[in-house]
C-alpha cells in the first residue's frame, strides 16, 4: 500500500474493519415490513409533469379572458405568500434576520426563502432533511450585484433541520444559518440550523 | 440502465418487492458501516431501518445520474449522525466507562484473539468525526471527492481527519506495544 498514512498496524485495523459483519437474517424482513406499511413513493414532479405537458386546448375568447384574470390573481397570491427567511454574514458581526411569518399555503406547505450572504463563495446550496442532505439538490442563486444567495423551497409544516454548503477558495464548507436557531449538537461538529414551518422557531 | 436504476424504476411503478432487492444488495455493506460507526448493533439496526425507510420515501427524488449506492450512503451517514446525537448522553457515559477500561492495565502483548471486538474498541476511541472519515476512506474505500459529497466537508478537512485518525491509531498501537 502506497498511502503514507498506512503502516502495518493501521492497515491491519482497516483490514479487520472491512470484514463483513454478522447480520440478523430477520433484519431485512423487518425493513421490508416497515416499508410495506408506507405509502408507495411517487416520482418527483409526476403531478407537475402532467400539468406541464403540452396538450391542445380550445377556449372561447370569453373563457380565455376569465382564465387570464384568474391566473393574475393566483400570481398575486403566490407573491404575497413568499416571505424572506435567512440572514447574512455581516463583517460587523451584526446579523440581519427577517422573521418567518408566512400565511398558510395549501396543505400546510409553505414556500420558504433561504438567504445567505457569502460574497466569496463560488456556489452555495441548501441541504436539509427535506432534500436528504443532497448538496446538488437545491442550489442557491446569486444576485447579479452582490454576494447574496437565495432559493425558494416549498416545505411542509413542521420542524426542518438544514445547513448551507459553500464552495469557495477554502473548498467545501458546511455552515449553519447565522440567522436561525441552531439544531442540537449532533456530536460530529457539523452545525445545523432549525426552521419551524407553521410556527415560530425556538 | 444499471441494475439499481432498473429496480428503482420498478418500485416507482408500484412493485414494492423490487425494493427488497435493493435492500438485500446493500444491507450488509451499510450494516458494516453503521456498526463500525456507532459501536453497537442496536443503534446500528435503528440507523439501518431509518435509512432504508427514508430512502424508500424519498425514492421519487432519486436522480438516475447519481449512483444509487452514493445516494443511499449519504442518507446512512446522516442517520448515523442523528442517532449519535440523539444518544449522545448515553454515549458519553459509554465512552467514560470505556476509557476506564482502556486505562486499566492491558497486558496483552498483541491483539490475538477477539479481533473484531478489539478493532471495534479501538475505533470507538476515535472522535466520531475522525472515525467517520477513517471508515469512509479505508473501510468503504471511497475517494476524498466521494467523501466530500457524502459529508459536506471539504477535501482538505477530510484528509486532515483521516491523518489524525491514523495518528491516534498508531499512538494506541505504541501504547500496547510498550506495555
Amino acid at each position: 500500500m502506497t498511502d503514507p498514512e498506512m503502516d502495518s498496524y493501521v492497515e491491519w485495523i482497516a483490514r479487520e474493519a472491512r470484514r463483513p459483519v454478522a447480520v440478523d437474517p430477520m433484519a431485512v424482513q423487518r425493513v421490508m415490513a416497515a416499508v410495506r406499511a408506507e405509502a408507495k413513493p411517487r416520482r418527483r414532479g409526476a403531478t407537475w409533469r402532467w400539468f406541464l405537458e403540452p396538450r391542445p386546448l380550445s377556449l372561447s375568447p370569453a373563457v380565455g379572458t376569465a382564465l387570464a384574470a384568474g391566473l393574475v390573481g393566483i400570481g398575486a397570491f403566490f407573491g404575497i405568500l413568499r416571505t424572506d427567511r435567512g440572514g447574512q454574514l455581516d463583517p460587523t458581526g451584526r446579523i440581519e434576520f427577517v422573521a418567518d411569518s408566512q400565511p398558510p399555503f395549501s396543505d400546510s406547505v409553505r414556500t420558504i426563502t433561504f438567504v445567505l450572504v457569502a460574497p466569496h463563495a463560488a456556489t452555495v446550496s441548501v441541504v436539509g432533511d427535506f432534500n436528504n442532505w443532497d448538496a446538488k439538490a437545491t442550489p442557491m442563486t446569486r444576485t447579479p450585484t452582490g454576494g447574496r444567495w437565495s432559493v425558494n423551497v416549498p416545505l411542509r409544516a413542521g420542524r426542518h433541520v438544514y445547513a448551507f454548503v459553500l464552495n469557495g477558495a477554502n473548498g467545501i464548507q458546511w455552515v449553519a444559518d447565522p440567522a436561525a436557531p441552531l439544531a442540537p449538537e449532533d456530536g460530529l461538529g457539523a452545525p445545523n440550523s432549525v426552521v419551524l414551518v407553521g410556527g415560530s422557531a425556538s | 440502465m444499471s441494475e439499481d436504476a432498473a429496480d428503482v424504476q420498478r418500485v416507482l411503478s408500484g412493485d414494492v418487492d423490487a425494493y427488497a432487492k435493493l435492500v438485500d444488495r446493500y444491507y450488509d455493506r451499510c450494516a458494516r458501516f453503521a456498526i463500525r460507526m456507532l459501536g453497537n448493533r442496536d443503534d446500528a439496526e435503528d440507523a439501518l431501518q431509518a435509512t432504508f425507510l427514508r430512502a424508500y420515501r424519498a425514492l421519487g427524488r432519486y436522480q438516475e445520474r447519481d449512483r444509487f449506492s452514493a445516494w443511499l450512503y449519504r442518507i446512512l451517514v446522516n442517520q448515523c449522525r442523528s442517532i449519535a446525537a440523539r444518544r449522545s448522553h448515553r454515549d458519553r457515559v459509554f465512552v467514560r466507562e470505556e476509557a476506564l477500561l482502556l486505562n486499566a492495565p492491558d497486558k496483552r502483548p498483541t491483539w490475538t484473539g477477539e479481533d473484531e471486538e478489539f478493532v471495534q474498541r479501538v475505533l470507538n476511541e476515535l472522535d466520531p468525526l475522525l472515525r467517520e472519515a477513517f471508515l469512509l476512506k479505508y473501510v468503504e474505500e471511497l475517494s476524498y471527492e466521494e467523501m466530500s459529497a457524502l459529508t459536506g466537508a471539504g477535501v482538505s478537512a477530510l484528509k486532515m481527519r483521516v491523518k489524525r485518525a491514523c495518528d491516534r491509531l498508531r499512538e494506541r498501537w505504541e501504547r500496547i506495544r510498550d506495555d
